[in-house]
C-alpha cells in the first residue's frame, strides 16, 4: 500500500514536470521568434529606407545621370543640379574635424586614464560627457553668433597674414574672413564629436589589465612607452570604433552645421570660404524645394550620404583587418 | 611531512650559498603603507646574490607587498608608500631620487598571470630591449634567441616568432614573460606567485626554469604552494599579517621552524 502511494506521488511528480517543460517550451518559442521579429525589422526598415531613397532619386539621377556627382552648379531656377559642393563640403568637414579631434581626444583620454590625479578624473569626465548632452541647435546658434564672430575678428586675419607667402598653405587660408565657413563649420564638429572619442577610448583603455600595465612599467617603461606600445595596440580596435562613431555623426551632423558654413553651392580651395554639406543642404532647401526634380536631387543626395557613410565603414572594416593580420593574429 | 622531507633530501639545496655569499639586497626595516593601514611591519631580511628566497604565508600577509617595494611598483598608486630601507648593491632604492625606470629594468618582475604584450613573440621579447639598448637586427635577433633559449621556449616558438605573443598557451606565455625579463639582462628576478594560472606540467617547467636561472641572477619568489617554496628555494621567509614570523635556511624552515606558528602553516594546520 505505502508502495503504491509512492508510485503514483512519482508519476503525478513526473507529469508535473512534463507539463512545466511543456509551458515553459511554448514561452521559449514565443521568446525566440519575438527576438528573431526584432532582428528581422532591422533588416526591414534598413530595406525600405534603401527602396524609398533609390525610388525618390530616380528621377534626378536618371535626368543628370554622371553630372549629378561630377558638377557643382546647383540651380533650382535653371532645374540643372550637380551634387560635387555637397559632397565635397562632407567630406572636407569630416577630414578636417577628425583631424583635430582625434589626436585631441586620444590625448584626454590617455590624460583622464594614466596621468590625472584620481581627484580631477571625476569632473573631468563629467565635463567631457555634459558637452555630449548639449543639443546640436545650441552649438548652432553659438556657432553663429558667438565662435564664428570670434573667428572672424581674431583667428582668421591671422591665419591669412600667417600663411600669405607660403605657397600652398597660402590658398588653403585666402580670402576674406568671412567668419562663417568650412573651418569653422569642422571646429564646431570638433567639440561635437570630441566626447565620442573621449568617452569610448577611455573606457576601452581602462580594460586594459592592471598586470600587463604593471609588466611593462616592470621592464623600465615611461608613461608615454607603456601607452604608445602596450595600452593603444591594445585597445586599437575600440579605439578605431570610437572614432568611426564619431566620424559617423560628423558625417551626419545637420543643425550645428547649417547655422555656421555658409550653405554657398560652391567649391573653394581655401577652408575659410563658404560652402555646405549634403545635410545641410537637405535640410534647408527641402521646405522650398519646387517641382519634382528639385524635390529627387535632395533625396538623391540622401542616398549619397548613405553611400558614403557605407564606404566609411567599409574602410573601418578593412584597417582592422589589416590591423590584426598586421599584430600577427 | 616525512615526504616533504624527502623532497627536500634529494635537492641539494643549499650546498652553493656559505656565510661568504653577499647580500644582493638588504630589506632593513621596512614599513608599507595602503594609505593609513600598514601593511609591513618593520620587515628586515637579506637577499643574497643568486639564491632563490621564496615568501611564504596565508593570503593578505604582506609577502606580494614586500615584492612590489623591491622595484617599487607601488609608486604607480597613489596613497601608497614605503618606510624604512631597501638596500640593491648598497645603495638605497626607495630614495626618491632613485630612477625608477633604471630599477626596474635592474629588478625584473614576472606576474600571476601571463602578461604578453599584444605585438609578435620576437617584438615581445625586442621590446624591452629596444628600451635600453640600440642593438643592430642581427644583435637583436642573437639577443630574442638566447633570452627564449634560457627560457626554455625556443624551440616551441623558434618557427614562429612573428606570430602574436597572445596565441601561445598559458604555460608557454608565462615563460614568454619570463624571457622578455631576461632580455633587459636584470639583476634581480622577482617571481609573484608566478605558477598559480598554471597546469601542472607548465608548473614544473617554470620551476626547473627558476632552478636554471638562480645560476645568473638573484631570486624572490612568492608562493602560496608550500611545496614550490621547498622545492625551489634555498631560503624562506615566513610572514604572517604584515610580520616577518621568521627567515632561514629553507630545510630549516620545512623541519625543524623556530616558532611555533611557522610549523603550524608549513603542516597546513592553519592558512
Amino acid at each position: 500500500m505505502a508502495e503504491l502511494s509512492v508510485e503514483t506521488s512519482f508519476t503525478s511528480a513526473v507529469v508535473d514536470r512534463t507539463r512545466a517543460l511543456k509551458r515553459f517550451a511554448l514561452t521559449d518559442a514565443f521568446f525566440r521568434s519575438l527576438t528573431r521579429i526584432c532582428a528581422i525589422s532591422v533588416l526591414v526598415i534598413l530595406g525600405a529606407i534603401m527602396f524609398s531613397l533609390v525610388e525618390g532619386s530616380w528621377l534626378a539621377l536618371s535626368t543628370f545621370k554622371l553630372d549629378f556627382v561630377t558638377t557643382e552648379v546647383w540651380n533650382p531656377v535653371t532645374i540643372k543640379f550637380g551634387a560635387l559642393s555637397p559632397i565635397y563640403g562632407t567630406l572636407i568637414t569630416s577630414f578636417l574635424s577628425m583631424l583635430i579631434a582625434v589626436p585631441l581626444g586620444l590625448g584626454i583620454a590617455i590624460f583622464l586614464t594614466e596621468l590625472c590625479p584620481p581627484l580631477l578624473r571625476r569632473p573631468f569626465g563629467i565635463a567631457i560627457e555634459l558637452l555630449a548632452g548639449i543639443p546640436s541647435i545650441i552649438y548652432g546658434i553659438w556657432g553663429l553668433f558667438v565662435f564664428a564672430p570670434f573667428l572672424q575678428s581674431h583667428v582668421q586675419p591671422f591665419l591669412i597674414d600667417a600663411f600669405a607667402d607660403i605657397p600652398v598653405l597660402s590658398s588653403l587660408f585666402a580670402g576674406p574672413p568671412y567668419g562663417i565657413g568650412i573651418l569653422t563649420a569642422s571646429l564646431i564638429l570638433v567639440i561635437m564629436i570630441l566626447p565620442f572619442i573621449v568617452a569610448i577610448t577611455r573606457d576601452v583603455f581602462e580594460t586594459v589589465p592592471t598586470v600587463l600595465r604593471e609588466s611593462a612599467y616592470g621592464l623600465g617603461c615611461t608613461t608615454w612607452e607603456v601607452t604608445r606600445n602596450v595600452v593603444l595596440p591594445f585597445t586599437r580596435v575600440g579605439v578605431i570604433g570610437g572614432c568611426m562613431l564619431a566620424l559617423g555623426r560628423a558625417l551626419g551632423e545637420t543643425m550645428a552645421i547649417t547655422f555656421v558654413i555658409g550653405n554657398a553651392h560652391r567649391i573653394s580651395g581655401s577652408i575659410l570660404a563658404p560652402g555646405t554639406t549634403i545635410s545641410a543642404t537637405i535640410a534647408n532647401e527641402f521646405a522650398e524645394a519646387v517641382g519634382d526634380v528639385y524635390f529627387s536631387a535632395l533625396i538623391s543626395l540622401g542616398l549619397i550620404l548613405f553611400f558614403i557613410t557605407f564606404i566609411v565603414l567599409a574602410i573601418a572594416r578593412y584597417m582592422l583587418l589589416r590591423l590584426e593580420r598586421q599584430a600577427g593574429n | 611531512m616525512s615526504m616533504m622531507a624527502n623532497n627536500l633530501g634529494t635537492s641539494a639545496i643549499g650546498a652553493r650559498t656559505d656565510e661568504n655569499t653577499p647580500e644582493k639586497i638588504s630589506v632593513r626595516d621596512l614599513s608599507f603603507f595602503y594609505g593609513e593601514t600598514k601593511a609591513l611591519k618593520n620587515i628586515s631580511l637579506p637577499l643574497y646574490e643568486r639564491t632563490v628566497t621564496a615568501f611564504i604565508g596565508p593570503s593578505g600577509c604582506g609577502k606580494s607587498t614586500l615584492l612590489r617595494c623591491l622595484n617599487r611598483m607601488y609608486e604607480l598608486y597613489p596613497k601608497q608608500h614605503a618606510e624604512g630601507e631597501v638596500l640593491l648593491d648598497n645603495v638605497n632604492i626607495l630614495n626618491p631620487k632613485q630612477d625608477l625606470n633604471l630599477l626596474r629594468a635592474k629588478v625584473g618582475m614576472v606576474f600571476q598571470k601571463p602578461t604578453p604584450f599584444p605585438m609578435t613573440i620576437y617584438d615581445n621579447i625586442a621590446f624591452g630591449v629596444k628600451l635600453y639598448e640600440n642593438l643592430p637586427r642581427a644583435e637583436m635577433n642573437e639577443r630574442v634567441e638566447s633570452s627564449l633559449r634560457r627560457a626554455a621556449l625556443w624551440d616551441e616558438v623558434k618557427d614562429k616568432l612573428n606570430t602574436s605573443g597572445l596565441g601561445l598557451s598559458g604555460g608557454q606565455q608565462q615563460r614568454l614573460c619570463i624571457a622578455r625579463t631576461i632580455a633587459v639582462r636584470p639583476e634581480v628576478i622577482l617571481f609573484d606567485e608566478p605558477c598559480s594560472a598554471l597546469d601542472p606540467i607548465s608548473t614544473s617547467k617554470i620551476e626547473e626554469l627558476i632552478d636554471e636561472l638562480k645560476d645568473h641572477y638573484t631570486i624572490a619568489i612568492v608562493t602560496h604552494n608550500m611545496q614550490q617554496a621547498a622545492r625551489v628555494s634555498e631560503f624562506t621567509a615566513f610572514m604572517y599579517l604584515g610580520e616577518l614570523i621568521e627567515y632561514d635556511r629553507t630545510e630549516k624552515i620545512f623541519t625543524t621552524p623556530s616558532v611555533k606558528k611557522t610549523e603550524e602553516y608549513v603542516t597546513g594546520r592553519f592558512g
